[in-house]
């Protein structure tokens, strides 16, 4: 577990929003800001897990080319660039399964990769995707939801994972969430096999880090990025929308870590 | 029934853990149902006394003499409430719902069929019901914004993706993963992650029943069965009896679209542009890219306009015990003026491509044999998009003077009189 005052922050970025050369930047303001991880994530047309922000951001990244080959050689280039920081890869089933899962984790380890998170491939479903990792190197991560049944979350807590992401509430990413009681129990119980938690799903201020920070290893943190970049993406003016994404960007960073 | 969600390979419950609990609790809920008398009672009379059942099983005479070949029937679903198969699967899902003591339904619709018939059935069982749909397909299917609405249902644009039926499934999902606890999500075909194929069979399965005793009862010597196939569910009800046997032949009719090249048709079996793939929590055969990313379709019919296709009727694809065909527009259109004018029936869209594929093969079946064509929906639905092919001037005419009138404040009987269309050639 990290200090009282200093929580690690997983930072989440969709590779190739808005454009590859500005996400790119968001990356380096990510670290900059004083993320420990970064989360890529590679667009899916249909990504059911995710909340309206990040699937427009996904759907408007496809519209403009991406393929999965340009999301390897984006994560190739971040990794180059800091390689100090573990890259995890969230993606969803399809972008797996289609390629073969076992050529695409190799592809994947290849670029540097240290984990992968696929929420619609769960741990008694994988199709393969365990096993591959296994052989790799790399981290399996399941994601846990607080909905889950005690028997269900014992049986992934007891699994042996290294990390667990868990989601902080019954929802999907993006959307309001209160830190109560019931939700540290939660983390607790997920952390109680041994697993590295990584808490996520609405976090958005640096008052719900620090109410996180005892009962995680990591909080990740994605929608309120992508709501800066919309936010302040002008397509007019790339040269400016990618200096004023890089600083808000970096100073949400901050702001969530509470530094 | 599926092999703990399974058939075959395909199927599964490929979610994110958010989803699971819901899903594990409804398949609990789901098994009892089926085996639970009072329910399947109460189902029973609804289907009945709401739903209007049985549905007809139509000798279609004057088409059968100029098709010349085997006897053509019609099993009329179109005249099921609501004006196609949706509710049998809507209706049966609400009332499963209120049984597990859910007090709020959810839906997604495309064209709007299954988010009338859902809108309905809550209507009926003092629900409420709140539809997602694609803004892009509000925006082409008014009136059956309209039609939910009047039923006292909530239509939610969906905003995010490409604004269209998958993104009003991933809002739907989303929506019933934060409020499972009060809500019941109806989805409207034989896909999703299980328990939804089975239990999406379970509740159309009550149109092939029909089938089987009506052609017992008029000794007919079925030949095949012929269903369209977006998601499948008119398909896998109106099969389901006869899976396990060897006969009659078992057909799909795919929407062929404008043409075979990618993005222009949403054929998943008959052609060679589908892989296996994990899209929406299930295992199926989808369109899609190389990369796994789902591809745009194209059909004239908006409920077989779908990448994907239910995991059961997949299998059976592959296994062969379902033969599978693809119907173009202009096909499935020539069968709507078909039936239309010998009949004096008017199929849906999606139904004219099942009724193609009849067309197709009634010559090489021997007269003494009966084709059976499920018409899934009737054609009322349609005639925004009809009325375009079939009388595109008279069309446009009446819209313009419809839009005139609502500005002018004027009422029917004092707006001036549309202005004549020349009626010749050129208006098909």
């Amino acid at each position: 577990m990290s200090n009282q005052n200093q929580v690690q922050l997983m930072a989440h970025l969709v590779a190739g929003y808005p454009n590859l050369a500005i996400s790119l930047s968001v990356a380096d303001a990510l670290v900059q800001g004083g993320a420990s991880f970064l989360e890529i994530q590679l667009a899916f047309s249909d990504p059911s897990a995710d909340g309206p922000a990040i699937q427009t951001a996904c759907a408007s990244t496809l519209a403009k080319g991406f393929t999965t080959k340009k999301g390897f050689e984006f994560i190739a280039e971040v990794n180059q660039r800091h390689p100090n920081i573990p890259l995890f890869l969230m993606t969803y089933a399809s972008l797996a399964y289609a390629p073969g899962i076992e050529s695409f984790i190799k592809k994947a380890k290849e670029v540097g990769v240290k984990g992968v998170i696929i929420p619609d491939l769960p741990f008694d479903q994988d199709e393969g995707l365990i096993a591959a990792c296994q052989k790799n190197g790399i981290a399996y991560i399941p994601v846990a939801a607080p909905s889950m049944t005690p028997e269900r979350l014992h049986k992934m807590t007891q699994a042996k994972f290294t990390y667990i992401y868990a989601a902080l509430r019954a929802g999907i990413t993006g959307s309001k969430t209160t830190i109560d009681d019931q939700t540290l129990r939660f983390l607790d119980a997920v952390a109680s096999g041994g697993a590295k938690v990584l808490g996520g799903f609405g976090v958005r201020t640096g008052e719900q880090t620090k109410s996180l920070s005892n009962h995680v290893y990591a909080v990740v943190a994605g929608s309120v990025f992508i709501n800066e970049i919309t936010a302040h993406y002008n397509p007019q003016n790339e040269v400016e929308s990618k200096i004023k994404i890089a600083s808000a960007i970096e100073a949400k960073a901050k702001e969530i870590i509470g530094g | 029934m599926s092999d703990n969600g399974f058939f075959g390979s395909f199927g599964g419950k490929y979610v994110a853990e958010v989803l699971r609990r819901p899903l594990d609790e409804l398949e609990d809920a789901f098994n009892r149902a089926t085996i639970d008398a009072a329910f399947l009672e109460e189902l029973r009379l609804l289907q009945r006394d709401f739903i209007g059942r049985p549905t007809p099983l139509y000798f279609a005479e004057n088409a059968t003499k100029a098709l010349g070949g085997a006897q053509i029937f019609i099993k009329m679903e179109g005249l099921a409430h609501t004006g196609a198969h949706k509710i049998n699967n809507a209706l049966g899902q609400a009332l499963l719902a209120k049984t597990m003591g859910k007090t709020r339904i959810i839906a997604e619709t495309g064209a709007g069929q299954h988010g009338l018939a859902t809108a309905a059935a809550c209507a009926k069982l003092g629900m409420p019901c709140e539809v997602f749909m694609g803004e892009v397909d509000i925006r082409r299917q008014q009136p059956n914004v309209a039609a939910m609405e009047m039923y006292g249902a909530k239509v939610i644009a969906v905003k995010s993706g490409s604004k269209t039926l998958k993104d009003a499934i991933n809002e739907a999902m989303r929506d019933w993963a934060a409020q499972f606890d009060t809500t019941h999500y109806v989805i409207g075909s034989a896909l999703g992650p299980a328990p939804f194929p089975d239990m999406v069979r379970f509740f159309q399965s009550v149109i092939g029943k029909e089938v089987q005793e009506q052609s017992k009862e008029r000794k007919l010597d079925v030949a095949a069965l012929c269903a369209c196939v977006g998601g499948g569910s008119n398909a896998i009800g109106f099969f389901s009896p006869f899976i396990e046997k060897k006969e009659p032949r078992l057909i799909g009719a795919e929407a062929g679209g404008i043409g075979p090249g990618p993005n222009e048709n949403a054929v998943r079996m008959s052609g060679s542009a589908a892989k296996d793939g994990i899209v929406h929590g299930y295992k199926s055969r989808f369109l899609l890219d190389e990369d796994g990313q789902v591809a745009e379709t194209r059909s004239i019919s908006a409920g077989l306009d779908y990448p994907g296709i239910g995991p059961q009727l997949a299998s059976l694809g592959l296994s062969g015990r379902i033969e599978f065909r693809a119907i173009t527009d202009e096909k499935a259109l020539e069968a709507l003026q078909f039936f239309a004018r010998q009949e004096g029936i008017l199929f849906a869209m999606e139904s004219a491509h099942a009724g193609a594929v009849a067309m197709q093969m009634a010559k090489e079946i021997p007269a003494n044999k009966a084709i059976i064509i499920n018409m899934s929906g009737r054609g009322d639905k349609d005639i925004f998009i009809t009325s375009p092919v079939f009388r595109p001037v008279e069309w446009e005419l009446f819209l313009q003077s419809e839009l005139d009138r609502l500005h002018q404040g004027v009422d029917i009987h004092y707006a001036k009189a549309l202005p004549s269309a020349q009626k010749n050639e050129g208006n098909r």
